[in-house]
Formats: C-alpha cells, structure tokens, sequence
C-alpha cells in the first residue's frame, strides 16, 4: 500500500511540478500585458525538438542542449513580440485581449505543423533522460522525476529572484502594476514586453525539454500539458504566480489519484470538474480577488 | 460608434438596402449554381463550405456582437451531430424527425456550459470552453466499453473513436436517385439562409442591441439595465439551436458523424474564417468562408503545408486587417466617399461634434 501511494506521490508532484513551470510561463506573460499566450504549447514542443537536434544530431552534450532548448525559447518569443504583439498593440487596446489570442493561436498552429514538417510525426526518443532510482530503504525515487523536480525548483527560484531583485523584474511588476503609471516613470515598457516574452519563451523551452525527458517527443507534445496549465491559471486567477504554483501541484496530486483510482481516462475530466466547482464558489479564482475595473 | 448616431436613420435604411440587395443576390447566384457546376466534386465542396458559413455565422454572433470568447462551437456542432445520430441509430428514428431534438439537446448541452462558464469573462471564457470541448473529445475517443453489440462487434455509447455510420440519410438518395447532391445542397442552403435571416433579425432586435451593448462596454450596459448573465446565456442558447441543426444535418447529409469534428484545427479554421472574413459583420463569416475554402482548395495542390498556411493566414489577418475583409472594403467605400465628398465635408464633421449628447438616448 505505502509504495503505491509513494508511487502516485511520485507522479504527482513530478507532473506537478512540470504544470507549475508551464503554468508560470503563461501566468507571467498575462500578468504583465493582458496577453493570453496560445503558442506557449507550440514553444514547448519547440524546445524539446532542438535539444533533441542538438544533443543527438550535432552530438553535444546535455548541458548545450539545454542551453539550446532556452535560446530557442527565448529567440521563439522574440520573433513573437516583433511579428505580431509590438503590431497588435499599437491598435486599439480594448480588442488587444482578444485578437492577440487569435493571433497566438495562428502562429501555435503554423509552428506545430512546422515541427511536424521538419521532424515527421513519428514519436522520437528525448535523450536527456537517466535511467535508474534512488532508494532510501523502502522508497523508490526515479532519478529522472528528482531532476525534473529540481530543475523546476531552480527555475521558480531564478523567476522570483529576477522578478525580485533585479532592475528588469522592478521594471516587469511595475507595468503589470499600472502600465501606464510604469510608462510615465520613465519604464520602457515595450522592451519590459520583449524581456517578458523571451524569458516566458525561455522558461517553456526547458518545460519543453523536461516534458518530452518522461514520455516522448511527437509535435502535439506542448498540448496537453498546456491544456491542464489553461485550467490551473483560470483556478488560481490568471497572472497570479505563488497561486499558479499551487494550483499546479495541488491539481497534479488530485489528477494522479484520480487516474490510479478510475483509470487515466478520468484524469482530466475530474480535474475540470473541480475547476468548474470552484468557479461557481469563487468566480475570480482561488487566490484572485474580485478586480473593480474602470470600464 | 456614436458618431453615426445623427444620420442614424437614413444611413440605417442604406446599410438595410445594401443588406436586401446582397441577399437577392445571393438567393439568386444560389439557384443558379447548380445548373452551372456538373462537378460533383465541386458541388460537395460547395455544401461543405455552407456547413462552415453557418457555424461560422454562429460563432460571430457570439463573438463578434455579443463578445462571447467560446470555444466550445464545435461541441455544440458536434453534441447536435451525436445526438440527432444517437436517436436514429438507438431508437430507429426518421432523421427529419431527429434533426429538432438533435438541436434542442445542443440548446440544453450550450446552457449547461454557459452555466459554468459565462460567470466569468473575457479570456477565462476562452480558456474553460476549451477545457470542456477537449474533455468531450477525450472522453468519446477513449470510450471502449461495451454499449450494445451490433452483429458481432462491440459499438460504445459515444461510438468511439469511430463515430457512428448509416443511421439514415435526408431522403434525397431515394427521392433523386442520381441528382440526390442537389437536393441536399438545395435543403443546407435553406438551412443556411434561415440561420442568416434568423441572425439578422436577432442583430437588429433589442435583444441584440442588449448583446452589442454588453460586448462595447459592459459597465454601461449592467448600468443601464441590462442583466449580463441573462442576455449572454439567452444568446449561448439561440446560437447552439442553429449550431446543433447545423450539427445534425451535417450528420445527415455525409450519413457519419465521428470525433473528427471536435479536434483543434476544425475549431481553429471556424475561427479563421470569421477573423478573415470580419469579426462583428453580418457578412464577413460568408466573405471568409469563400476566400478560406478557396485558399484551402489551392493549398490541396501543396499537401502537407495545407495547415501552415491556415494558421499564417489566422496570424496575419489579425494583424493586417482586424477588422477583416468587409472591414477593409467599408474602408475603402468610405475612403472613395470621402474624396467625392471633399468640397463640402461639413455634415460630417458636425456630426461628430453633435454625437456625445444623444449617445444616451
């Protein structure tokens, strides 16, 4: 009985924590510009496809895949913000919420189909992966959920510490804050756009990665865990990052019970029921408070 | 949109004209069609292009005059599709007679998930209809127990992965033998002519005005009297009726209906369409269905980058063109009535002046 619970323990907090870092991506990019990001799945992919290229078609170590995955990431919301977002904000700014979701939606599905061009649709084999366990008596830990679970962690410590400490991360929370007030401060505010899109993109390449590292590589890879991110930001109130981690591990928990007790086809089934739940007790999320927006 | 409010009503019986115009037209080039296209090949296309138009129609009525961000059109799409199928295939029903349930059981199907999800607003609508749709999707792909047995196989509930198949056809096979395709394409364009003449009349109602006014500026509208769950809820509902009939004669029409339907790129070349077309037009989800499916039926020729293309398209046409096609031709109307109008531009002018005070009204 204990090692099955550890075993759905294991599961949870691993896939928990790879909710958490797709998760924060997109909550970072809406908290800051109001922008729904529908490509973030397609960035994820994109991240797990070139640290594939580099380590196994160049042969260069894990280290510079990964290192790869993030450029690419952060290159991939570059090219984001100068193609579509730095245009559709210069229009009027009540129809920029929905159009930029459209427009991301175009470019997921022009840079999904891409991926499935170049690398064919085949599952393939993401090398950065260890095999074997740790075990500490009667526990059994897969090194491969510990590494995910540590990267996640450094990752979420380098996000708060950048958005903490630095001068870029005072620049990004005071345009989430007030954009405006931001801009009158003499805040850049489209280059806080810029910095948050790459380092957003950045944070789904290695997403990307360490996703494709438990199961395999295929050009949908980005979707289903995007999906389950949607739903634990609209929980934890979008834009909300200590609620998005939250949400992200509590969810996984729930989900792998779920799948151990009815089967994986209940997994996310519950989940939105859950989701729905709470939204009919608290219609601004779990950890949102009611906003009073000037209309 | 208040700056036209003083030359409301001739302007309004103009726009109205224009409107009668382009539909006698069409009704017109509608009859005609057939007697100019042998291909059957074309004429398929021709009706497939129909059942997007008015799902199309469908979704901006939502989005673009009501401000509705859905996802789930098509799971409504496809629950009429299922359940018109599911009553001919379970209880042996004539598919005209399933045609109505099938779309009242989309109607109920739209109010439960406008029930859960139109508390919310803007993107979180966007997001949890998403949710829903891909749950449905999930669930009849993944559905392998055992319903009824049909010879020796196994059927489920949900038909599976696999859908269901022969549970009956409009009637046109037996009734035109050979010409049955005309037939069909002649009862979806009524259906589609309905659905428009029925959006119309919802547009220019004031219930519709409740819709447009609770899309431009909430505040004002919950101000005014409006209640926003009410009317948002009453236009999910009318919406999944024709969405849901739509659903079922397309169900009828290519006698299958599978889990098809629900996937990504389905969804994504209905929001194509009304983005390419003009969102918040009356005509731009018939202008995008035309120029997509003619875009699609070129990029056939180049295969494998058929869904590239679509989604450069999507991508594009929001930044080129917001406001669409019918948005970027009423630009270059009124650019042309501007330079013929140049010397005395005055009304104009004044009219913008004059527009705070009856904007009230």
């Amino acid at each position: 009985m204990t090692d099955v619970l550890m075993a759905i323990l294991v599961a949870g907090f691993t896939s928990g924590a790879l909710y958490a870092l797709a998760t924060v991506g997109l909550s970072l990019v809406w908290g800051s510009m109001g922008m729904l990001n529908m490509a973030h799945a397609a960035m994820l992919t994109l991240g797990g496809y070139v640290a594939f290229t580099v380590i196994t078609s160049l042969g260069l170590p894990v280290a510079i895949g990964f290192a790869g995955a993030i450029v690419a990431g952060a290159l991939a919301g570059a090219i984001l913000y100068f193609a579509i977002v730095r245009n559709l904000l210069q229009n009027d700014k009540s129809t920029f919420e929905a159009n930029v979701m459209i427009a991301t939606v175009g470019i997921g599905i022009a840079l999904e189909n891409a991926i499935l061009l170049t690398y064919g649709g085949q599952p393939l084999k993401q090398p950065v992966s260890i095999a074997g366990a740790l075990r500490l008596g009667p526990l059994t830990l897969p090194w491969q959920n510990l590494l995910i679970i540590a990267v996640v962690v450094v990752m979420m410590v380098v996000v708060s510490a950048a958005l903490g400490r630095t001068r870029m991360g005072r620049a990004i929370r005071a345009t989430a804050q007030n954009r405006d007030a931001a801009q009158l401060m003499g805040v850049a505010v489209n280059r806080v756009y810029l910095q948050v899109l790459m380092l957003s993109g950045a944070l789904a390449g290695i997403c990307g990665v360490m996703v494709s590292s438990m199961t395999q590589l295929s050009p949908p890879l980005g979707n289903d865990p995007m999906l389950k991110a949607f739903i634990m930001c609209v929980v934890a109130g979008l834009g909300n990052l200590p609620g998005a981690i939250a949400a992200a591990l509590g969810l996984a928990l729930l989900e792998s019970f779920v799948q151990y007790a009815l089967g994986a086809r209940w997994g996310f089934p519950s989940l939105l029921f859950v989701v729905i739940a709470v939204l009919i007790w608290r219609p601004s999320g779990l950890f949102g408070h009611a906003e009073i927006r000037r209309m | 949109m208040t700056e036209t409010r003083p030359m409301s009503r001739s302007s309004m019986s103009r726009s109205a004209r224009t409107d009668l115009a382009i539909s006698l037209m069409l009704i017109a080039a509608a009859i005609a069609l057939p007697f100019l296209v042998d291909s059957r090949y074309i004429l398929g296309q021709i009706v497939l292009a129909l059942f997007y138009a008015t799902i199309a129609s469908q979704w901006n009525l939502l989005f673009g005059f009501s401000g509705i961000f859905s996802l789930a059109q098509m799971a409504i799409f496809a629950f009429g599709g299922y359940a018109t199928a599911m009553l001919c295939f379970y209880f042996g029903w004539n598919v005209w007679a399933a045609l109505v349930p099938g779309a009242l059981g989309a109607v109920l199907f739209s109010l439960v998930v406008g029930l859960a999800c139109l508390r919310l607003t803007g993107v979180y609508v966007a997001l949890l209809t998403l949710a829903i749709a891909q749950t449905m999707y999930l669930l009849i792909v993944t559905d392998t127990e055992c319903f009824v047995m049909v010879g020796s196989v196994c059927r489920q509930f949900t038909g599976g992965a696999v859908g269901f198949a022969r549970f009956g056809d409009l009637g046109t096979r037996a009734l035109l033998r050979a010409q049955w395709l005309v037939g069909n394409y002649a009862i979806i364009a009524v259906l589609f002519a309905l659905t428009m003449v029925f959006t119309y009349a919802i547009v220019k109602s004031p219930i519709g005005l409740a819709f447009r006014a609770l899309k431009d500026n909430p505040g004002y509208a919950v101000a005014r009297g409006v209640n926003r769950f009410q009317a948002q809820l009453l236009v999910f509902g009318i919406s999944a009726f024709f969405t849901g009939l739509a659903g079922g004669f397309y169900a009828a029409h290519f006698q299958a209906i599978g889990p098809g339907v629900l996937s990504m790129s389905q969804l994504m070349f209905i929001i194509a369409i009304v983005v390419v077309g003009g969102v918040g037009t009356f005509w731009g989800p018939l202008v995008g269905t035309v120029v997509l499916v003619l875009a699609d039926e070129l990029m056939r020729e180049s295969g494998e980058f058929r869904t590239l293309g679509l989604g450069l398209i999507i991508a594009l046409s929001v930044v080129l063109m917001p406001k669409g096609l019918v948005g970027r031709f009423g630009d270059v109307i009124d650019w042309l009535g501007r330079r013929r109008a140049s010397p005395d531009s005055k009304p104009a002018a004044s009219s913008i002046v004059q527009s705070p005070t009856p904007a009230g009204k």
